[in-house]
This record gives C-alpha cells, sequence and structure tokens, in this order.
C-alpha cells in the first residue's frame, strides 16, 4: 500500500511536469484525483484497512493529495501564462502603421489659415471691448469712396482700382466701408472692428491678389489723441505677436483720415538688420491708420467738435504670409488641399 | 518719381548729411522713400588714361592691344574697337571696377592676352548711344583724373519716392517740393532756384494774347514767344540731370521744360510758332468728334469733356496731357510758344483716363496744382534757355491769363487743439518753428492762431486745423510721442452673433467631423454654370471683370467647391472640403439696390473607392451638425421638388428647419461627373446659413434615465424595395408612443426567399414603462399593436 501511494504520487508528478496543455492537465487530474481516479480509490478503500494503519496511511495519502493539487495548480499556472503569450504573439501589429495598410494619417480638419488668423484677432479686439461688425462685400459707392471722403474723380480711387457690378454698385475695397455704417449704428462712445474680405481690379501675381482680407478698427470717443492710437496699435500687436514689438510710425495718406499714419514694426527675422522678409529695410509695414477725419464723422452723423477717435485697418493675407513664410498670395484661395493641410 | 540729389542739393545744402539720412527722414516725416540708387558709382575707378601704343592682337583680327598710361602706371588692355590711336586720351575702366551686378571688370586673358581693364564706349559709360568705338576725350584732359571728375554731373545719388505717399501733395512732385521739406526736417533755409529779375528783362514786340473759354476749367495760362532758338543737343549738365530723373534726354527745349517740371513741378510744354496760325492761343473745350494727333503718332477723337490748347485753327495740345504732333518742336524749329498752364484736375483726370495717357504732365496736374507755379515755371524756362541758347530771345512779356486767382488758405485754431490731438507736450514755440520752417505764415492772436497756408499748399491739401495738426506731428516726429492708454469706459462689448453662429459651424466641421475649410473667389464664369447645368444668366454681372470664367458674382458656393474637387482629385485620393462664405441674389438687377447677401456652407467628400455610398458619410455630417448646433424642428427628407440639376435624383435629401427648406445634400450626378471629369465619388452639401441661424435651437434638458426593464420586440417586415424603411419605423412607433422607446432597423435582405422587387428589413423594437415593469399581457398588446399596424397598412411579416 505504501509502495502504491509513492508510485501514484511520482507518476502523477512526471505526468504534471510533462504535460503540454492545460487539457493534459486535467487529464492527469481526472486520473489521479477524479471521481474514479487512482488516489480516490485508495482514499476511499481506507474504510477496509485495520484500524492501526489506517491513521498512518489516510494522514499520508491526504498529503499526497495535497501535494498533487500543489503542483496540478502550479503547472496550470505556467500552461495558461503560455497561452497568454501565444495570445500576445499573435495580436501583434506594427504600429508604424496609422490605418491599415498605410502609413498615412487619415486628414484632420483644418480651418483655413486665414480664418485661425482672422479669429484671433477677433478674439483680441474684443478683450479689448471691441464690437465686431460686418457689412455687405458688394457695396455702394457712398459707403466704399464718398462718406469716406473720397469724393468721385479723387486721385485716391485710383489706389484702390475698383470692380463694378452692372448695377452700378462696387466690391467694397477695404473694410473701412463698415465704418460707416456702424456709425450709423451705434452712438459714440464706441469700439468696432470689422474684419472681411474685399476686391481690388488687379491682375493676380506671386504677390498681388483681386480678393483679400482685412481688419478694420475704429475708436471714437471724447479728446483720443495720436498718443492713444499708439498704444492701442502696439497693445495689438504684442496680442498677435506674444510678445514686446518695436514700432515705428510715419505719415501716410489715407482720405478718411487726418493725419494719416503708416504703423512698421521691426522685422522679427533680421531684428531690424534687414533680410529678404522685410526687404532690407529692417521695418515691416503692417498696418495703417489715423484720426478719423471731421468729414467721416459727420457722415456718420457724429459732431466732430464732440467726439474724435481713430481708426486703423490691416491686411490679413499679408501677416499670414509672414507668420508661416508663404511666398505666394495665391494659394490662399486656390483650393489646394496640400496647402490648406499644412495649417 | 525719381528725387535726383545733386538737384536738391542746389536749393539745399546737404553735403553734410548721408543719403541714407535724408531717404530715412523723409520717410519718417514726409513721404515714403523706396529704394537709393547711386548712378554711375563706378566712374570713381575709370581713369583718363593715354594711348601710348596700338598693335594688332595676334590672335584676334578685330582686336586691337593697347599700351596706356593711367598717369601712375602704364598698362595694357585688349580692345575690340578700332577708332583709336596714339596720343588719344581715352576712359579706362580699371581691374575691379563694377558697372553693375552682374558686370565687374577682372583681368583676363583674352585670347591668349592678359587684359588689364577695358576701354569704355559713351553707350558702356551711359553717356549717349554712341557704340562705334570707344569714347576719346578732348587732348587737353589731364590724365589720372577719375571720370567722377571729368563727368561730375553724371555722378549723383538718387531716391525713389513710393507715388502713393504723394497723391495728396501736389507740391512734392518736385525736387523743390521736397527740398523744402528737408530743409524743415532738418532745420536749415532753402534758396529759390529761380532768378525772377530775368522777367524785367522782357520786352513786348511782338503781339500774342491768350484766351480762356471757360475759367473754371482753365484758371490760367501763361505763354511766352521766344525767337532764335537753335534746337540742339542739351549740354552735359543737363543730360545727366534729365537721365537722372528717369527721362531720356531729347534736345535742348525739350529738356528744358522737362527739367523744370522736375525741379519746380509745373509742367510745361513748347510749341512750334512757326506751325501755328494766327498769333493767339485759345484754351477751350473740345468739339465732339474732333481729331488731334498727340505727340506720340496716336490719332484721338475728342469729345466735349476734352480741354484743347488752340490756335486759330484747331487744336494743337491736349491740355494737360500731351502736346499735337502738328506743332511739335524739331530740328528746324526758331521759334518756340512756352506754355504753363493750370487745368481743372477733375476733366484732365478724366481726359487721360480716357485715352489712356497717364502722362507726366497729367498725373500732376490731377494732384491740384498751385496756379502760381505758372509764371514762375515760364522765367525758370527763359533763363535756362538764355543760358543754353544764348542767341534766344523773348519778343513778347509774359502773355499771362489769370482769371481765377488762387485764395491762400487761412486756418484759424489753437496750440491747446494740437497738442490734444496729437497727445504730445509740444511747446507753442516749437509748433510756430515747424509752421514757419514749412512757409506757413502765422498770426499769434491772444485764443488763437491765424495760419495762413503758401499757395502750393492751399489747392486743397491744407484746410482744415487738423491738417495743421498733421503738419506739427509729422515734423515733430510721430515716434516722440509717448503712447498713452486712453480713458475709457470698460464696457463688454455687444456679441456679435451671426458671426458666432458662423466660427461654432466651421468649428463642428473642422474639429468633428474633419473637414477642410477652402476660400473660394466671390466669382463664377459661365463654363461652370453651363456644365453645371444651371446657366440662367442671373447672376449679377461685373462691368469689368479679370477674365470669362470670373466676370459674375457667384448665386452659389457649389460651382467653386467643384472646381475645387476637380483639382484636388489628381493629387489626393480621398478628401472632405467645405467653404463657408457668401452669395448675391439679386433678381431685379437694373436696379441700384444692394443684392442680398445670402451665407452658405457648402462643401464636397471625395473618395476614389467607396465600399459604402458616400452619400451616407455626407448625412452623417449633416445629422451631427444638426445636432450640434442644437437645431430643433429639424426634417430630413428624401422626396425633394427642386432639386438641382447636378444632384443624383436617387441619392438626395433635402432638410428643412422650422419648414423652411434649409439645404440639400446629394451625391453628384454621374452626367455631372463625367462633364467635369472627376473620376471617384462626390457627395456635395450645401445648406443656408441664415435659415440655419434663424431655426429654433435649444439645448436638451436632462430625461430620467429607464429605471424598469426595457423589452426588445424583433420582427421583419416585408417592403417593397423602393419602399423608405424610416417610413415603416415611423408607422412602427405610431402603434404605441407611451411605451415605444426605440425603433431601429437591424438589417435588410434581398435575394431568396424574397420575391423580386420586395425587401425584408428586420427591425428591432424596445419597449419599456417609466413608471413600473411591463406585464407579459402588456408585452403581449404591444407587440400585437406593432403587428396590427403594419398589416393594416398592408404590409407582410415574415
Amino acid at each position: 500500500m505504501e509502495d502504491k501511494l509513492n508510485k501514484i504520487k511520482s507518476d502523477a508528478l512526471q505526468l504534471i511536469e510533462d504535460a503540454k496543455s492545460v487539457d493534459d492537465l486535467e487529464e492527469v487530474r481526472i486520473r489521479f484525483l477524479g471521481r474514479k481516479g487512482e488516489l480516490t480509490m485508495i482514499l476511499r478503500s481506507l474504510g477496509e484497512i485495520s484500524a492501526d494503519r489506517r491513521a498512518a496511511l489516510g494522514k499520508r495519502s491526504n498529503e499526497i493529495k495535497k501535494e498533487l493539487e500543489t503542483a496540478l495548480e502550479g503547472r496550470r499556472e505556467e500552461l495558461s501564462d503560455f497561452k497568454l503569450d501565444k495570445l500576445i504573439k499573435d495580436e501583434w501589429i506594427d504600429v508604424t502603421l496609422n490605418a491599415e495598410g498605410t502609413t498615412k494619417f487619415p486628414p484632420r480638419g483644418h480651418l483655413h489659415p486665414i480664418s485661425q488668423v482672422q479669429y484671433e484677432i477677433e478674439d483680441l479686439f474684443t478683450s479689448m471691448g471691441f464690437e465686431v461688425l460686418d457689412g455687405p462685400e458688394v457695396e455702394t459707392d457712398y459707403y466704399n469712396f464718398e462718406a469716406l471722403n473720397i469724393p468721385e474723380h479723387h486721385p485716391a480711387r485710383d489706389i484702390q482700382d475698383t470692380f463694378w457690378t452692372e448695377d452700378g454698385n462696387l466690391l467694397r475695397t477695404h473694410t473701412s466701408a463698415i465704418q460707416i455704417r456702424g456709425m450709423e449704428k451705434m452712438k459714440p462712445p464706441f469700439r468696432i472692428a470689422a474684419p472681411g474680405r474685399v476686391f481690388r481690379y488687379e491682375a493676380i501675381d506671386a504677390s498681388h491678389e483681386h480678393t483679400f482680407y482685412q481688419i478694420e478698427g475704429m475708436m471714437v470717443d471724447r479728446d483720443i489723441s495720436v498718443s492713444h492710437l499708439i498704444y492701442i496699435m502696439k497693445e495689438i500687436l504684442k496680442g498677435i505677436f506674444k510678445r514686446e514689438v518695436e514700432v515705428r510710425l510715419r505719415p501716410s495718406y489715407y482720405p478718411f483720415v487726418e493725419p494719416g499714419l503708416d504703423l512698421d514694426f521691426k522685422c522679427m527675422i533680421c531684428g531690424g538688420k534687414g533680410c529678404k522678409v522685410c526687404k532690407n529695410v529692417g521695418w515691416i509695414e503692417f498696418l495703417g491708420c489715423g484720426m478719423v477725419h471731421p468729414n467721416v464723422l459727420r457722415y456718420g452723423n457724429i459732431d466732430p467738435d464732440e467726439w474724435n477717435g481713430f481708426a486703423f485697418g490691416l491686411g490679413l493675407n499679408r501677416l499670414v504670409m509672414m507668420m508661416y513664410e508663404i511666398n505666394d498670395i495665391r494659394h490662399f484661395l486656390s483650393g489646394d488641399v496640400r496647402f490648406l493641410y499644412q495649417f | 518719381m525719381w528725387l535726383s540729389l545733386n538737384i536738391i542739393s542746389k536749393i539745399v545744402d546737404i553735403h553734410d548729411i548721408s543719403p541714407e539720412e535724408i531717404a530715412l527722414r523723409l520717410t519718417m516725416s514726409t513721404a515714403e522713400i523706396e529704394t537709393i540708387d547711386r548712378l554711375n558709382e563706378h566712374f570713381r575707378s575709370i581713369v583718363t588714361s593715354r594711348v601710348l601704343d596700338v598693335q594688332p592682337h595676334p590672335n584676334a583680327e578685330k582686336l586691337t592691344l593697347v599700351d596706356l598710361d593711367t598717369g601712375s602706371k602704364k598698362i595694357k588692355v585688349v580692345c575690340g574697337a578700332t577708332n583709336h590711336k596714339k596720343g588719344d586720351i581715352v576712359a579706362l575702366a580699371q581691374v575691379g571696377t563694377n558697372f553693375s551686378d552682374d558686370f565687374t571688370v577682372r583681368k583676363a586673358k583674352i585670347r591668349g592676352i592678359e587684359s588689364n581693364g577695358m576701354l569704355c564706349s559713351e553707350r558702356e559709360l551711359g553717356l549717349s548711344d554712341d557704340h562705334s568705338g570707344i569714347m576719346i576725350l578732348p587732348e587737353d584732359t589731364a590724365i589720372g583724373h577719375p571720370l567722377s571728375e571729368v563727368f561730375p554731373n553724371w555722378v549723383d545719388t538718387r531716391l525713389e519716392i513710393d507715388n502713393k505717399s504723394i497723391t495728396h501733395r501736389p507740391d512734392l512732385w518736385s525736387h523743390l517740393g521736397f527740398a523744402r521739406e528737408i530743409a524743415a526736417i532738418f532745420s536749415r533755409k532753402y534758396s529759390d532756384p529761380v532768378n525772377y529779375s530775368i522777367e524785367k528783362t522782357l520786352k513786348g514786340k511782338e503781339d500774342f494774347i491768350v484766351t480762356i473759354a471757360k475759367p473754371d476749367q482753365a484758371p490760367r495760362y501763361c505763354g511766352l514767344w521766344v525767337k532764335n532758338i537753335t534746337i540742339d543737343d542739351s549740354p552735359d549738365w543737363l543730360k545727366a540731370a534729365v537721365t537722372s530723373i528717369g527721362m531720356r534726354p531729347i534736345n535742348n527745349i525739350v529738356d528744358i521744360t522737362n527739367y523744370v517740371m522736375a525741379e519746380i513741378g509745373e509742367p510745361m510744354h513748347a510749341f512750334d510758332r512757326n506751325k501755328l496760325e494766327g498769333n493767339e492761343i485759345i484754351v477751350r473745350m473740345a468739339n465732339d468728334g474732333e481729331s488731334l494727333r498727340t505727340l506720340d503718332g496716336e490719332l484721338h477723337t475728342l469729345c466735349k469733356d476734352d480741354i484743347v490748347i488752340a490756335d486759330r485753327g484747331s487744336a494743337i495740345a491736349l491740355a494737360g496731357v500731351m502736346g499735337g504732333g502738328d506743332s511739335e518742336i524739331d530740328d528746324g524749329t526758331s521759334e518756340i510758344i512756352l506754355e504753363a498752364a493750370n487745368f481743372n484736375p477733375v476733366t484732365i483726370r478724366r481726359t487721360a483716363g480716357r485715352y489712356t495717357l497717364r502722362t507726366e504732365a497729367a498725373i500732376r496736374f490731377e494732384k491740384y496744382l498751385d496756379p502760381e507755379l505758372c509764371r514762375t515755371a515760364i522765367i525758370r524756362c527763359y533763363e535756362f534757355i538764355k543760358q543754353v541758347i544764348p542767341d534766344a530771345e523773348a519778343v513778347t512779356n509774359i502773355v499771362d491769363t489769370y482769371p481765377k486767382k488762387l485764395k491762400k488758405n487761412t486756418i484759424i485754431t489753437n496750440t491747446d487743439f494740437i497738442r490734444r490731438k496729437l497727445g504730445a507736450p509740444v511747446g507753442d514755440k516749437r509748433i510756430e518753428e515747424i509752421l514757419t520752417a514749412l512757409d506757413f505764415k502765422v498770426d499769434k492772436e491772444k485764443d488763437s492762431w491765424r495760419i495762413e497756408v503758401p499757395t502750393y499748399r492751399s489747392t486743397r491739401d491744407v484746410s482744415i486745423p487738423d491738417d495743421i495738426v498733421e503738419e506739427v506731428g509729422r515734423i515733430y516726429g510721430y515716434n516722440n510721442i509717448t503712447p498713452v492708454p486712453p480713458l475709457v469706459p470698460c464696457d463688454t462689448p455687444r456679441v456679435n452673433e451671426f458671426r458666432g453662429f458662423e466660427r461654432r459651424i466651421k468649428n463642428i466641421l473642422v474639429r468633428d467631423h474633419h473637414l477642410t475649410e477652402v476660400k473660394n473667389y466671390s466669382f463664377v464664369g459661365e463654363d461652370i454654370l453651363h456644365k453645371l447645368g444651371i446657366n440662367e444668366d442671373k447672376e449679377l454681372l461685373l462691368r469689368n471683370p479679370l477674365s470669362q470664367e470670373q466676370d459674375r458674382l457667384r448665386r452659389s458656393l457649389i460651382p467653386n467647391i467643384l472646381k475645387n474637387v476637380e483639382f484636388n482629385q489628381r493629387y489626393n485620393d480621398y478628401f472632405r472640403i467645405f467653404e463657408l462664405g457668401r452669395v448675391f441674389i439679386k433678381d431685379d438687377r437694373k436696379s441700384g439696390a444692394l443684392s442680398d447677401e445670402n451665407t452658405y456652407i457648402s462643401g464636397a467628400i471625395f473618395s476614389r473607392k467607396a465600399d459604402v455610398p458616400l452619400f451616407y458619410e455626407v448625412k452623417g455630417i449633416m445629422y451631427g451638425l444638426m445636432e450640434q448646433l442644437k437645431l430643433k424642428n429639424v426634417r430630413f427628407d428624401p422626396k425633394i421638388k427642386d432639386m438641382p440639376p447636378y444632384a443624383h435624383p436617387g441619392r438626395c435629401m433635402q432638410f428643412s428647419i422650422d419648414k423652411r427648406v434649409a439645404g440639400f445634400m446629394f451625391d453628384l450626378h454621374p452626367s455631372t461627373m463625367k462633364i467635369l471629369d472627376i473620376r471617384g465619388n462626390v457627395s456635395i452639401f450645401d445648406a443656408h446659413v441664415n435659415i440655419l441661424y434663424e431655426g429654433k435651437r435649444q439645448d436638451n434638458m436632462f430625461i430620467e434615465l429607464q429605471k424598469f426593464p426595457a423589452v426588445p420586440f424583433e420582427i421583419s417586415v416585408i417592403a417593397d424595395k423602393y419602399f423608405y424603411v424610416d417610413d415603416i419605423c415611423r408607422l412602427i412607433e405610431k402603434s404605441s408612443r407611451d411605451y415605444i422607446r426605440s425603433v431601429d432597423v437591424i438589417s435588410i435582405y434581398e435575394g431568396e426567399q424574397i420575391p423580386e422587387g420586395l425587401k425584408s428589413v428586420s427591425v428591432k423594437i424596445v419597449f419599456a414603462a417609466e413608471d413600473r415593469t411591463l406585464t407579459h399581457d402588456e408585452i403581449d398588446k404591444l407587440q400585437k399593436g406593432v403587428i396590427d399596424t403594419l398589416n393594416k397598412n398592408g404590409f407582410r411579416l415574415r
């Protein structure tokens, strides 16, 4: 009996060790520990054995049973780890791919670079208390020229060659056209900003486009001065470029302001030494501005003796071109997704 | 416009200021200087040299070997010309002479012999067109001198002015104007270059009259008859000066009139007296149909809105624009009539535009020139004529007809106003200094200053106190003004809801649906409209289109979107694009009213391959958009009345909001695909943003989660193949609105066991109650209700 038990033990342990799978193991368990298993049978037959040997044999049998159970459990764990390894290996994928069978990323959506910058600037203006206004793209001569102190046959009309429509209206040549509409609607004091698409009758090439984007700003209050204008312009530049920007102001001519100014900022590429971006000038022309001409205020039903203000306008295309080193203005309206995906 | 510093330096002393400094200060106070151009700098390394010997080149028939004495050394050069001989004085460009960015003289072996420089022709030096041989200088020319000393007038620095920055300043279209500015900026004096005393020498020997028909069209006309003229080349200084300001030397008289125009700003003209009829100049409006051949040889048919200069016979010049060919001076001219006049700027502008003759004269006249310049110009011109042609003699006094005398502007303002507008503490003294330096006369009264504007700024440029603020500001220097934050209320600005809505749409499409925004032109052309079958001549046309493809304003964003698809499919197998922009709707195109500008959001998906119809992608995007915009009352409908002709009739839907049609979505019609040569699949959406904006929008309110068990029920319905499954679902929903939680299609089957022309639609219905668990009886009743409803509507179950 003792020998039989030892043999069971050694056979079982050997088989457990040799088991190649959980199923093999289950067979071993059934053979020795199952309902009719070899060890189970011995345990059941203990009653037939004399009482003096029964205790020792019973104890021994239970020891072996425990030992086998531990061995089975241990081996089962080993075997399941092996299965997980296989599973993991089977589920391997090439993570350098981006989609099935391709290294291309599915395209995400892209907002047009001009929209991106325009919205950023709109938010900046809003944060400074400017209300954002809209105006029609096809305008009347009155709003685009006359009320802006540009009467018919004024030489300034040359600078802004105009698309005319068959009904005698025109495609607005600047967002300044929105100024008068704004003044008609609002009571001073006010601050308004007007972004939008503008048009010039002009053949297109790498640096000229007949359709482009501007943003206009205007502030009307009591006792507004050039010093306030410069302050606000510097704040706007700081907001756009997220740092202090050195500026210079020089006289310029826009019929709707007096005095009229152009604002340049120091080229950020070369720091003012002169480079390709600033055409070796060291400064980049950024916006036109000035104190609102009294005639323009009058056209907007505002008494220039009581109120005054400043206005400014800047071109978005050139700004975006500079920010991203875009070398051809025609890309913006090309609809070419190879361009748009870059921003 | 070119500004010659040689000419400037005759009016104001600038010898100690660098051209860069002048350019910068002018840019900061007056007008933008675009470039600084140094003319003939290389003359400094070209030296006068004597030819010691000339030998034929042993290896080349057409070349000569020249030994030269440069005054400091003896060198040998190879020369291509043969007109020089021993003893001649020539101009030698030494090694290193830089003619241009592309050409520097270098030591080189020419056919085996080393050459140490280059002998120059007059053309190579820019002195004339003569290229027949190298330039031979007069015998008495000293050798060893740089050419810059022999031809000092030709060495100049010129500044290029941005013409756009002086459109408002008639006075700045001249050297005198800029010299005055430089004097004011650098606090120096300028001297009027004109010698007025010469007028006293004039004697009226001949009768000559000027008649002005309409003084408002020609406020002034000055003429002078000069005899004993000999037409010849101009002297060296004049040729050099004219070249410097960007013109070509023609002859002495033409060059003098051009020089005077550039110097003091008054365009001038000289007629050949012997080609005129009668002793009278008549300034009148042209007759309709009157013809005139201008100096450039063109024959123009004039109209009554043009001003002409005429003699007793016919028109002899298109006033303020260009002289006539028949009265042009030529080599045989011996008598001239000099003209300096002033014309109505608007008329000149229109005439110049009408005949596309934007001449130097017209450009100046349209800027409102100072009529006071006329007489001065005649005097200045006569002074030069006497200098260049000493025998010339005026036989009249200045014949001056000046019916409408210009009044100087007087502006009354005070210095507080100026300081307040600038926001800078400019003292009274400094203000007075600046104004005086700019030739304004300041008359100080107790509370205000009476400021008299010089005539050359009075024509339109300076007329209100704000103009005085500018004068002070620009000379004081805008950069000397300290930026100050304005003291204003800090109200939050009103929000532009519509723009916010547009932006939300764009963000949803970009971020949630991965579309890329394009921006297209607002124009379309007939070609694409025709291709799409929507060429109905409804678009508002441009009067002056740039091209046929862009000659009208778009009424839809789709044509340009489809052009984008056509283009991008060449480089991409898959893309999603959209545009948010305005279309222009105007039905009565004759009226002057503005178009309705409606905002649309339109887009396209392109896929080379499509396993599932692309339409479902576009539909997913539109459903998502409407939901995210929180639009209530949105209805998608497959039954369309006014479907665009480029839409696939079997794959399209329209959507409406609050019962207004808001847009369409569809696959592109197969014929349109073919016409546009698009290879792949295209699905389109087109939505009217204003209608979306006006639609009822509302946040969802919380609904209690389902607490009691939900019971699923699946059935299969047999339906006509073309019956919309959505209608089946809606029908089922109707059977019990209270307990049906959802109705969804699980699968659709056609084929075996289903008769031809029919389909089997499997639907999963979920029943539940809000307040209790449904009993078996209730469930049975609900199921029966569904089946009954379907049967009643003629559907069989499978």
